[in-house]
């Protein structure tokens, strides 16, 4: 979604005539993004249609595209959006964490908090990742970048302290646990496990990677 | 064999390879029952006949390529020699290069385990059991060469190792990356898992 606020200010040099209408253009934008995070929180991704999603934000279609190429446009601006607001909250939970256990796990908690709460959201940014484009892919690994530093960051704090030593690429190790997160949904949405059966299955695979890095 | 159960079994063969080359060619989603039906000769009736969905003839395809796969591994398997850490490496690696002949065909089975609607009689993928008893035999076998340590819990690292297995083919869905890269990721996650599985 990052374009967006960008769209804004550029316009907003020019005649307040045209900041008006960026500013409806964003209103609109807004009220698409919210009907299509609901129908494809209910119905999945292949579920909901952009027909769908105009009738329920009270537009047309073609309004909707005129904010939108397409529908995968439209996810990958709710995934994007989600994953920004997902690496604030978990830089948060790391704040004053002494080990490198503690804080991770307070990061993914902070996960947990996030995503469990909108599972069929989730599940379906998972289902359409396996199919979706390059260009998609491309985006949404920019838009992850940002939490796998985080992790990062938080391992080069571990050797730091002397917790662990660098006896891997940390970028490996950093990419393996964020991966393993985001599997560990699987059990969630196929065997209905709870978040905090999640945390406890996560927190000892988070060991066992760790276990050969300790120092 | 009665003369019935035979044309039945033989339908039955016809109908899982024509969704097998299909599913392959175009894909999961653009394959009809009666496009099935079509290519193998027989009428949209008798594939239902025998199998509920299309969700169900994927898993029946796939669990039909895993007698295959495990074909090829009971040849290979007991000539693997070396570390534990290198016979699953080997082992992966032999999945890999299995799946990514009909990679397009893996890649339905993958993207319909993640299906919101999962219908009773399909197994999702990395939920075959037969898969995860060879992993876990390696390694009980590591305990007992005494490269992996007695106090680990073998059933973590199993679904440890599922899991970055699985997850890998990510790379072949968004990159068209080949057997060999996944492998060669799958060999760094293994070592990386391994060092902490060494017995201290």
């Amino acid at each position: 979604m990052n374009h967006v606020p960008m769209r804004v200010i550029a316009a907003s040099t020019r005649p307040a005539k045209i900041t008006r209408r960026a500013l409806a253009k964003q209103q609109t934008r807004e009220k698409v993004l919210l009907a299509a995070r609901q129908l494809f929180t209910e119905r999945g991704y292949e579920g909901a249609t952009i027909r769908d999603i105009a009738r329920a934000a009270g537009m047309s279609t073609g309004a909707v595209f005129a904010s939108f190429a397409d529908k995968s446009e439209l996810f990958g601006d709710i995934l994007t959006a989600d994953h920004a607001a997902l690496t604030e909250a978990m830089s948060d939970a790391a704040q004053g964490k002494t080990t490198v256990d503690s804080a991770l796990m307070a990061m993914f908690k902070a996960g947990y908090d996030f995503h469990y709460p909108q599972l069929p959201l989730f599940a379906a940014g998972v289902a359409v990742s396996w199919t979706w484009t390059e260009s998609s892919e491309q985006r949404n690994r920019e838009a992850v970048r940002p939490i796998r530093d985080l992790i990062l960051q938080q391992l080069r704090a571990g050797v730091e302290r002397g917790e662990l030593v660098e006896r891997h690429d940390m970028r490996l190790v950093a990419s393996t646990l964020w991966d393993t997160y985001v599997r560990s949904y699987r059990r969630a949405v196929f065997d209905g496990w709870s978040s905090d059966d999640l945390q406890t299955l996560l927190r000892d695979q988070v060991a066992l990677i760790l276990a050969g890095l300790r120092a | 064999m009665g003369v019935r159960e035979s044309q039945k079994q033989e339908t039955r063969r016809k109908v899982l390879d024509a969704a097998r080359d299909l599913f392959n060619e175009i894909g999961f989603d653009e394959t009809t029952i009666r496009a099935v039906a079509e290519r193998a000769g027989v009428s949209v009736g008798s594939v239902f006949t025998t199998f509920s969905s299309k969700a169900h003839l994927l898993s029946q395809v796939m669990e039909d390529r895993v007698d295959l796969l495990f074909h090829e591994l009971q040849r290979v398997v007991p000539h693997l020699r070396g570390s534990t850490a290198d016979r699953l490496c080997s082992i992966f690696a032999i999945h890999y290069e299995f799946e990514t002949r009909r990679d397009k065909l893996f890649l339905a089975h993958v993207a319909a385990a993640f299906s919101p609607n999962l219908e009773e009689g399909v197994i999702p993928y990395g939920q075959n059991a037969r898969f995860r008893g060879m992993i876990l035999e390696t390694l009980q076998s590591g305990v007992s060469r005494g490269d992996v340590c007695n106090s680990i819990d073998l059933d973590l690292a199993l679904t440890s190792l599922m899991a970055a297995y699985g997850w890998n083919y990510r790379l072949a869905a968004q990159r068209r990356a080949t057997a060999q890269e996944m492998s060669d990721l799958m060999d760094r996650q293994i070592l990386l898992l391994f060092n902490g599985l060494k017995p201290r």
